[in-house]
């Protein structure tokens, strides 16, 4: 960049001409000199191209789809293919069918999105507390613990329950208490319960790590204060730790939402036999069944829905600001005494991890080596299901670690996840460097704001609004729909919230100062890079890779839609397991799955030292 | 290193946003310990940024000789690893990847020194900061002081033309910073190097600086060497902002004059009729005496009655607290003060302690000589 730096040249009478104001042409010219100086707003500018194709140009695609006239229906609606229409809409939102294509499914996404919230803060507020408030026997263990269910794919928990309560509604092998002899009603097997009981178990973690932690960082003090000047105990919590907790709890409610909208493996798994729909498996069906004009209509629905959601709870995150209490010193907290309590509690902890975890991995775990459901007679156990062969089956005939399908799934896997977790990873430092570094603030912007737009995104509309733009050819791009490319591409841009948040606060932690003095010191850009920024940067970008991995690993929907057979991952390897009825094969497939999600997430927590709760959301 | 110079310099973050500096003309010659120093927000440590090369220009131009390193109006801005300049940060920023021998040897590496002699000069600065047992070490594993040395080695490896600090001190606790006050005054001297300090703490500035410029919200209030500042401050902020206890400020506003202003006013118009529009008249408390009985006054000091109502024992001197109707003022002396509160004093100062300021709170410098002159009469 030597040609930048200016010789030394003879000084121009400047005098008063240094007081006089420049011309905007002049001020151009020098903002571009200081801008070309470094490759920052290069990169930016290149990254955001790259965001704006990947991330934006899917959504505007699908919303398009939405309105305009698809292949097959041009003779229907007498109008030529992609002219403007309002059929869709219509058929989505007024028609006779609106009911079963989106109203139902929506108030069914609703109603099981409210029973879960409320019964995970009722759980979680009080788990919160007995751990980082109380003397609880082992808070220490269950303040893990109790966070695992969240590490495990949610419909983990749908296959267990299907392996306890399915009756003889579906066929195939049945449940273990048909097994017994009782036969479950329809409405505790399947359907709107147990949807809503297991979204509420796996998403308790949510509020434990949030309302907790907002828990510890309360300040005794205030608490003490209140005390000081006669509050009862009572009045404490009305008046004092409530009113400053709601934040927290706010914010949590709105992430449940947020998920459970999102939400497509368990619905799918527990609420098909019953014909229970939400908006997720109803865009499925509308994809399945090649109906792109409602499913751009219920994709776009679920993408508003979200945003809706999200932009409240940014609203709430800004007001909660208002109520961070400075409390370094003064901030220790101070344990309640739960006296006869204390073994109740302890229970109910006990409990609520055997729910969560205990009971759904072990009946999981002992569906896949008992050969008929709930006879517990040594005869019965086989590991025929893992290891045996020439079983007499139609199809997989060997137990499930030696059928080559689930080597080629964790290999796709394994290259699929990677490839984008590691592209995602990348990404998001260089987009943390460039978001903090580059003198551009629009630039800054937009790319904040474009790689959090997925978040805003459900996963299964996400997939929609991928499939929606590069099934077909589009100008040099050929049809990517079947491809390993179109996974990669779509997960990176799904991950890239994460991944760029974690960069942005990893640059804004590093602060400017390290790298301005190796400036001072004579390090050009590329030489700050290198041996400033990623050597310091080492433990944010192993997360920044780790968490996206982890989370696609057990990431359904977004397979679910762009998988192909040829390109089978072992989320979607598991559900077609379901499909025909395997069950000992697909639960030991989703035991392995949760496996590596679990490990993953610890090894994550281990080479980062960093706590679960940064990684909320992912 | 040639004298660097700033003309009409300005910063502002976004179009619609105050100056952080405005119009800024500042001269550091070659070998000067110059200060900079104002109230936090005042635009000192963006000055010294723009000097850097760390922040760009809003408008005019910054040189270093003759050579221009930043103007908008030649379109040119050559940036800080060019400058060759060296910087301490506040925050120290040493790179916590590194050891200290390492993080001392990055800039001699990127110049592509010989070995030997990349050695010899790490050793140098390493034994003169008395960091040199540390060399393995990591920045995380080093006290606040021992950062400090490093961060002061690191720079003055590469022998730059002007170190700049940005309050390299305001992180150490009291004794520390008295000690690294006269670490930097020997570096000075041994180094040769002009350096450029910014701080907001005028006993740093006192001590160290051999010029001083006062800073406030953006602009320059007063350059000169800290005799000057504090004898002659220019105008009443910088008259307030050093000093402590504070300059006692009579002001002659229509509606809230005191009355000891009242008086101060008398005393001036019937001595002095040639001075006009006086705004107000400042006292430092050390220039103030205290006398109890009136023959004790001297003849044409500036006097007036009031009462204690506080005596503040500051370990070897004393801030006397004087009460009128409408008025406090604040008297130092170093005599034990056998005084009893409520006591009535009379306190008096010399006319020529007396700085007089315009209604716009400039110093009226005519002033100045009539008083001194007074003296003599």
């Amino acid at each position: 960049m030597a040609f930048l730096s200016e010789p030394t040249k003879a000084a121009p009478a400047v005098g008063d001409g240094a007081s006089a104001v420049p011309s905007s042409w002049q001020v151009w010219r020098y903002r571009l000199k200081v801008a070309s100086r470094e490759p920052t707003t290069l990169i930016g500018v290149l990254t955001a191209l790259l965001f704006t194709y990947l991330i934006v140009v899917p959504i505007i695609s699908i919303v398009l789809d939405a309105v305009r006239v698809q292949f097959g229906h041009e003779r229907r609606l007498g109008k030529d293919f992609g002219d403007l229409t309002l059929y869709y809409l219509d058929r989505t939102f007024t028609s006779p069918v609106s009911v079963d294509l989106f109203w139902r499914p929506l108030f069914n996404t609703l109603s099981v999105a409210v029973g879960a919230i409320l019964l995970s803060l009722l759980i979680g507020t009080t788990l919160a507390w007995l751990i980082s408030r109380t003397d609880m026997f082992g808070r220490r263990w269950f303040a893990t613990a109790l966070i695992v269910p969240y590490m495990l794919p949610a419909w983990t928990f749908a296959l267990a329950w299907t392996t306890l309560f399915k009756n003889r509604t579906v066929g195939g092998q049945p449940g273990w208490f048909e097994a017994l002899g009782w036969t479950p009603p329809d409405w505790v097997a399947y359907g709107r319960f147990p949807i809503t009981i297991i979204l509420a178990l796996h998403y308790t973690p949510f509020v434990i790590l949030l309302f907790g932690s907002a828990l510890r960082r309360f300040d005794s003090q205030l608490e003490d204060s209140a005390r000081i000047l006669g509050a009862k105990r009572y009045q404490v919590a009305m008046q004092i730790i409530l009113p400053l907790m709601r934040p927290a709890l706010m914010s949590s409610m709105i992430l449940i939402f947020a998920k459970c909208l999102g939400e497509f493996g368990v619905p799918y798994v527990l609420g098909l036999p019953v014909k229970f729909e939400v908006l997720s498996t109803s865009l499925f069906r509308s994809i399945a069944s090649r109906q792109t004009g409602v499913a751009g209509v219920v994709a776009a629905s679920i993408m508003l829905i979200g945003i809706i959601t999200l932009m409240i709870d940014a609203r709430l995150v800004r007001e909660a600001r208002r109520f961070v209490t400075i409390g370094s010193k003064g901030s220790m907290n101070r344990q309640s005494r739960l006296g006869k309590l204390r073994l109740p509690a302890t229970g109910f902890a006990a409990t609520i991890f055997m729910l969560s975890v205990g009971l759904p991995l072990l009946t999981l775990f002992l569906s896949t080596i008992m050969k008929l459901p709930a006879q517990f007679t040594l005869d019965n156990f086989t590991l025929d299901y893992w290891i045996g062969r020439d079983l007499h089956t139609v199809a997989l005939q060997t137990g499930v670690l030696l059928s080559p399908d689930l080597w080629a799934a964790a290999k796709n896997t394994l290259m699929i996840v990677g490839l984008a977790s590691v592209a995602s990873g990348i990404l998001g430092l260089l987009v943390g460097y460039v978001v903090i570094r580059t003198p551009v603030r629009a630039l800054s912007v937009y790319l904040r704001q474009v790689t959090f737009l997925p978040y805003l995104v459900p996963g299964i509309a996400f997939a929609a609004a991928y499939l929606s733009l590069f099934a077909v050819p589009r100008g040099p791009m050929p049809a990517l729909y079947g491809t390993v490319t179109i996974l990669v591409l779509a997960l990176m841009a799904d991950q890239m919230p994460y991944a760029s948040r974690a960069g942005i606060s990893a640059m804004t932690q590093l602060g400017k100062d390290p790298e301005e003095a190796a400036q001072i010191a004579g390090a050009g850009w590329f030489r700050r890079m290198m041996s400033i920024v990623i050597p310091i940067q080492k433990g944010s970008l192993v997360t920044g890779v780790l968490l996206p991995f982890i989370s696609g690993i057990k990431g359904l929907s977004l397979f679910v839609i762009l998988a192909v057979p040829s390109t089978d991952v072992l989320t979607t390897y598991s559900l077609r397991l379901v499909d025909y009825h395997y069950t000992q094969a697909a639960n030991a497939v989703v035991l392995i799955i949760a496996a590596i999600a679990y490990l993953g997430t610890l090894a994550a927590q281990k080479l980062t030292k960093t706590n679960l709760a940064e990684g909320l959301g992912s | 290193m040639p004298t660097i110079n700033l003309r009409g310099a300005q910063k502002n973050y976004g179009v619609n946003s105050a100056n952080a500096v405005s119009n800024l003309d500042l001269e550091i010659r070659d070998g000067e310990f110059m200060c900079l120093l104002g109230p936090s927000g005042c635009g000192k440590t963006t000055t010294l940024r723009m000097i850097a090369g760390l922040e760009n220009l809003s408008g005019g131009e910054i040189r270093i000789g003759d050579r221009v390193v930043d103007s908008i109006f030649d379109g040119v801005f050559v940036p800080p690893e060019k400058r060759e300049m060296g910087l301490v940060f506040q925050s120290y920023a040493l790179w916590p990847h590194l050891t200290i021998e390492r993080n001392t040897d990055f800039g001699l590496r990127l110049r592509k020194l010989p070995k030997a002699e990349r050695e010899a000069r790490v050793e140098k600065v390493m034994q003169a900061l008395d960091i040199a047992k540390y060399r393995d070490r990591y920045p995380s594993q080093l006290s606040g002081g021992q950062q400090q040395r490093v961060a002061l080695a690191r720079m003055l490896a590469v022998n730059p033309g002007v170190l700049l600090l940005d309050e390299p001190l305001s992180n150490l606790d009291a004794r520390l910073r008295l000690e690294m006050r006269a670490e930097l005054k020997r570096l000075h001297k041994e180094f040769k190097t002009t350096i450029v300090f910014v701080t907001h703490d005028q006993w740093e500035a006192m001590t160290l600086a051999t010029t001083i410029a006062v800073m406030n919200e953006g602009t320059l209030q007063q350059m000169g060497t800290p005799n000057d500042i504090y004898d002659r401050p220019a105008n009443r902020f910088v008259a307030e902002f050093v000093g402590s206890p504070p300059i006692n400020i009579l002001s002659f506003d229509k509606k809230d004059t005191s009355d000891v202003a009242k008086e101060a006013e008398t005393y001036l118009s019937s001595r002095y009729p040639s001075l006009r529009g006086i705004g107000s008249v400042g006292i430092r408390p050390e220039a103030l005496s205290y006398a109890t009985k009136k023959e004790d006054v001297p003849q044409g000091s500036f006097s007036g009655k009031m009462v204690v109502t506080g005596i503040l024992p500051t370990g070897g001197s004393w801030i006397l607290e004087l009460r009128s109707d409408s008025h406090t003022l604040f008297l130092t002396t170093h005599a034990l003060p056998r005084l009893e509160l409520g006591e009535k004093v009379r306190f008096f100062a010399p006319p020529d302690a007396l700085h007089v300021f315009d209604k716009d709170g400039q110093r009226i410098t005519e002033a100045d000589k009539l008083l001194r002159s007074a003296k003599l009469n």
